[in-house]
């Protein structure tokens, strides 16, 4: 049981990683990033290709981190005044472009098969201090990444970047590069989302494209979404939330006798009716953004 | 030559039906619903139900797409109606979420195995050296009627041109005293029941399972955003050409250029291809190939 | 934090701690885990495995049990990836504490969660898949089925004995798919034949037309394929349609790639399979399984479950324990010979793979019969 929930822990920590990463694009910038799961796929493949060289994970981990800002770079630039919703789509055509190219050229990502066999961080040490440092990287990041999110939400970049999402008129005369924000705030997040991506590749000791399905995206919006766009601290709470709803299933699935369609059934589900139910009747999430009122 | 005719012609008609409900909504209600493409989905489901029941195919059929469609407008009425006060990147979301729940559903109740359909097995019909089974035919069929009578709803009579007015000028539209509210309805529930037969007849050949719709999302709206998002003849012309591109990519033959008697791209590029069209599209003609309109720069 | 999140963040993590302590309750049986793919694509082979593994586990307690006591399989659905399947490893391993967990089906979704087992020093048994990979998974990890080399090399002489010479694959884009022909092509050329064209599918399309209509371009003696149930389904009656059938169809796995498919479409088809039933216990197991499930086994796999608890039970009441370096060095010993299994006597080699894994020609006629 111990073991079960350091697990939950762990991932619910890489979640949150990701999580942060498409709260300042999508929360404080109001850019709905669709495809927003390629980076942590980026970031998983970087990782798992660099092992296989040879490299250090750090060195792998760097190495997933600078492509994904380079796409999220291609992304920003994607389309000038591309509105909101049709930009979406299109983050999510790259997302699903990206993920056939890892499907078929095997030479690179091993191809369906995906990249087996990355060593877990810190498997020297036996059970279950290697589970438990792990949880303590990734714990660390998540704190220093979310502690990193909000001085940048509340200083100057933050500002920018809702200014932007709420009046680009008023940014542009103001003298803001909107193509820059945007640049910045993605790469940003991609970043993020990357080192997330690199240590799951690294906790799954496994990096396939089925990492970059377009479902994962949806789940870190619904955490977003339930916990509050735009605020750090909501985006944790969404973590924790939907990762307390996935790990109950199984249990719930035990307890109740469900059949295993009804129990992906149902997480699916209770995601969706959280999603639903949040949008419908609290549209800013459980923790609403806090604005700075000028006196 | 015929063959590559018959082919685009095949996956266009998968397609169109679903593309055209989505674009004709959304000149209304102007937000993308994700959740579209799963109406398709219950649609086969439904028409799966009922055909299992002992009801013949056309009467199965046109029940669920009546379902499908009341289904449709009841989502309209309860959520979407009142997320679109939020604006059309919420109701998006949103629309997302309903995706999620309808798919849930369907695993729930109908399980995560295709059901195929039991129909008789029959010898294919040879069109100048094409084989076409009965299925596809009547698929194609199916789709060119719906189309037909669509254009003519459209064109030709007040509803239609109601429906093109409020998509273009709702304020104005409403003002000159067209009941908006209640052509909303309609059009919500025709595109549901739509999206309802393009999914029944494209489960006749695949089967009724729960990652039709999923399979379907961007594909569907490549066609519609390449027909400009609101003009439903658009979105069929979008499906003919991502149709056409994914046909010619995959039978035009490189082993010419590679020295090699036979190479062909993989198949599983083709989904790539036809992003690729969406993503040019979006870049360099947001509104749609077939788009006139002047916009302030 | 402002102090309201605190609470929040608090109480959710206090909720999600609480309810996960729910499963404590005392455990008078015995318990063994599987993981089977009981929905997605592969749902017929999981089901059918299931089956098995339920026939199984009544005969080991109408045997008696284990170490006197009620003995119990707890099975979990790996969803048809890797990523479920690992997070119902990690169940199975560190909340119901098994010492052996068998599965999955899928070689892509095997090799790492097999990987995970042994980095845990958990007792694996592979029952279904054939990545050549499998042999170098590790020291706690087991295998009763034939591999792909030697699936590979039973095949394409089968081919070659057919008198196909030039010939076209279709597989899935998958470990499973990508390994068949990469094994085949090499053991078919080294008897002096040619892959004239090969497709790899991508599962969960709504057509395979444009694979099929690639292959049939190149014009072969006849077409090798492999698929799932589901989608070979689609394929094969597609093949049909476009007037395919006129040439030979050989099925590699005949049985998993026809589970789904019309008996019409099916019929006049050949193939190989792993062995399935042997002598006088096979026929046995098979006689109760089509009692107790009115249409009998769908695929072949079901054997290789049932050998696989059935062994487990033994090892675990030769060893007197549960514990599991007790069962792994017991199912060695079980393994160095004299075990008869329903798919015949399992010998393990050194490293704890399958000698001699049976294999069988076979055809479609109204089902699936030896040639």
């Amino acid at each position: 049981m111990f073991d079960f929930l350091i697990a939950t822990f762990t991932v619910a920590g890489i979640y949150g990683l990701m999580a942060l990463g498409l709260n300042l694009q999508a929360g404080v910038s109001g850019l709905l990033n669709f495809g927003h799961i390629a980076f942590a796929g980026m970031g998983a493949y970087g990782t798992a290709i660099a092992i296989q060289a040879g490299w250090h994970p750090v060195v792998g981990a760097a190495c997933g981190m600078l492509a994904a800002m380079a796409l999220g770079w291609c992304i920003a630039r994607l389309g000038r005044q591309l509105a909101a919703d049709y930009w979406g789509i299109a983050t999510l055509a790259i997302a699903e472009i990206l993920r056939t190219i890892a499907t078929n050229e095997d030479w690179l990502t091993g191809g369906a098969n995906g990249i087996a066999g990355i060593p877990s961080l810190f498997d020297g040490l036996g059970r279950p201090w290697s589970a438990l440092a792990f949880l303590g990287v990734v714990l660390v990041a998540v704190a220093v990444f979310a502690l990193l999110a909000r001085r940048l939400a509340n200083g100057r970049f933050g500002r920018a970047l809702r200014l932007m999402r709420e009046e680009p008129q008023l940014a542009v005369c103001m003298g803001y590069d909107l193509r820059q924000l945007k640049s910045h705030a993605i790469m940003a997040g991609a970043a993020v989302t990357a080192l997330g991506g690199s240590l799951y590749a690294h906790y799954m000791s496994f990096a396939g494209p089925d990492y970059m399905i377009a479902a994962e995206t949806f789940l870190l919006w619904t955490m977003l979404m339930i916990g509050g766009l735009g605020n750090t601290a909501g985006v944790l709470v969404g973590v924790v939330l939907v990762q307390a709803a996935y790990a109950l299933v199984p249990f719930a699935k035990d307890h109740f006798h469900f059949s295993p369609d009804l129990a992906g059934a149902l997480r699916l589900g209770l995601i969706g009716a959280i999603l639903l139910a949040c949008l419908l009747w609290r549209s800013q999430g459980l923790v609403p953004e806090k604005l700075r009122k000028i006196p | 030559m015929l063959q590559l005719l018959f082919d685009t012609l095949l996956r266009a008609s998968d397609l169109a039906l679903v593309a055209l409900g989505l674009s004709t909504v959304y000149g209304l209600v102007k937000f993308p619903n994700i959740a579209h493409v799963q109406y398709a989905m219950l649609g086969a489901y439904a028409t799966y139900a009922f055909f299992s029941m002992g009801l013949p195919l056309p009467v199965a059929i046109l029940i669920a797409c009546v379902l499908t469609g009341l289904l449709t407008l009841a989502l309209h009425l309860l959520v979407f109606r009142r997320l679109l006060r939020s604006g059309p990147a919420i109701t998006m979301i949103g629309s997302l979420a309903v995706a999620m729940l309808v798919v849930a559903f369907a695993q729930g109740f109908a399980g995560s195995f295709p059901r195929m359909f039991n129909l008789p097995i029959t010898e294919p019909v040879i069109v100048g050296g094409v084989r076409l089974s009965h299925t596809q035919i009547a698929a194609m069929a199916t789709t060119a009627v719906l189309l037909v009578l669509f254009t003519l709803l459209l064109f030709f009579t007040r509803t239609g041109r109601a429906m093109r007015a409020l998509s273009t000028n709702p304020a104005l539209a409403a003002a000159s005293g067209l009941n908006a509210e209640g052509i909303t309805r309609l059009v919500n529930f025709a595109s549901g029941a739509i999206a309802g037969l393009g999914g029944s007849v494209l489960a006749l050949s695949t089967g009724a399972h729960i990652n039709l719709g999923h399979d379907l999302l961007l594909p569907v709206f490549a066609a519609a955003i390449l027909g400009g998002l609101g003009n439903p003849l658009g979105a069929v012309l979008g499906a003919l050409l991502i149709a056409l591109t994914e046909t010619l990519v995959t039978n035009l033959n490189f082993g010419p250029l590679l020295g090699k008697s036979i190479a062909f791209l993989p198949v599983s590029y083709i989904s790539a291809g036809s992003f690729l069209v969406l993503l040019l599209a979006l870049l360099f003609k947001p509104y749609g190939l077939f788009d006139r309109e002047v916009r302030r720069v | 934090m402002p102090r309201l999140t605190r609470r929040q963040l608090s109480t959710a993590a206090a909720l999600a701690l609480g309810l996960s302590a729910l499963p404590a309750l005392a455990q008078e049986t015995i318990n063994m885990g599987a993981v089977l793919s009981l929905t997605g694509a592969n749902a017929t082979v999981g089901e059918d495995v299931r089956r098995a593994v339920a026939l199984a586990v009544d005969k080991v307690n109408a045997d008696g049990g284990v170490l006197g006591k009620k003995f119990n399989v707890i099975v979990e659905d790996s969803g048809g990836n890797a990523t479920t399947a690992l997070n119902a490893a990690r169940k199975l391993v560190s909340v119901d504490k098994v010492p052996v967990v068998i599965g999955e089906y899928s070689s892509g979704i095997t090799l790492p969660m097999a990987q995970y087992l042994v980095k845990e020093g958990v007792a694996h048994i592979n029952i279904a898949s054939t990545s050549v990979k499998i042999r170098d998974l590790g020291a706690s990890s087991f295998n009763l089925i034939g591999l792909e080399d030697k699936g590979n090399q039973f095949s394409s002489k089968d081919v070659w004995d057919l008198g196909y010479r030039n010939v076209a694959m279709i597989a899935p884009n998958n470990a499973y798919g990508q390994g068949v022909v990469h094994g085949f092509k090499q053991e078919f050329e080294k008897l002096g034949g040619k892959i004239i064209a090969e497709a790899l599918y991508t599962a969960g399309q709504s057509t395979y037309r444009r694979e099929l209509q690639q292959l049939s371009r190149s014009n072969p003696d006849a077409y090798i394929y492999t698929a799932y149930g589901q989608e070979s389904a689609v394929i094969n009656r597609e093949a049909m349609e476009l007037g395919l059938r006129a040439k030979p169809f050989y099925a590699i796995l005949i049985s998993m790639s026809l589970s789904d498919t019309a008996p019409e479409i099916a019929k006049g088809q050949l193939g190989m399979e792993v062995g399935n039933v042997y002598g006088d216990a096979g026929k046995a197991y098979a006689a109760a399984f089509a009692a107790k499930h009115k249409e009998g086994m769908k695929t072949s796999y079901t054997g290789y479950a049932y050998d696989a608890v059935l062994m487990t039970a033994a090892a675990m009441n030769k060893a007197k324990s549960t514990d599991t370096a007790a069962v792994q060095a017991a199912l060695k010993e079980i393994g160095k010979g004299g075990y008869v299994g329903v798919t015949g006597p399992i010998v393990f080699d050194a490293d704890r793979q399958r000698t001699d894994p049976p294999y069988a020609k076979l055809k479609f006629d109204g089902k699936v019969v030896p040639r």
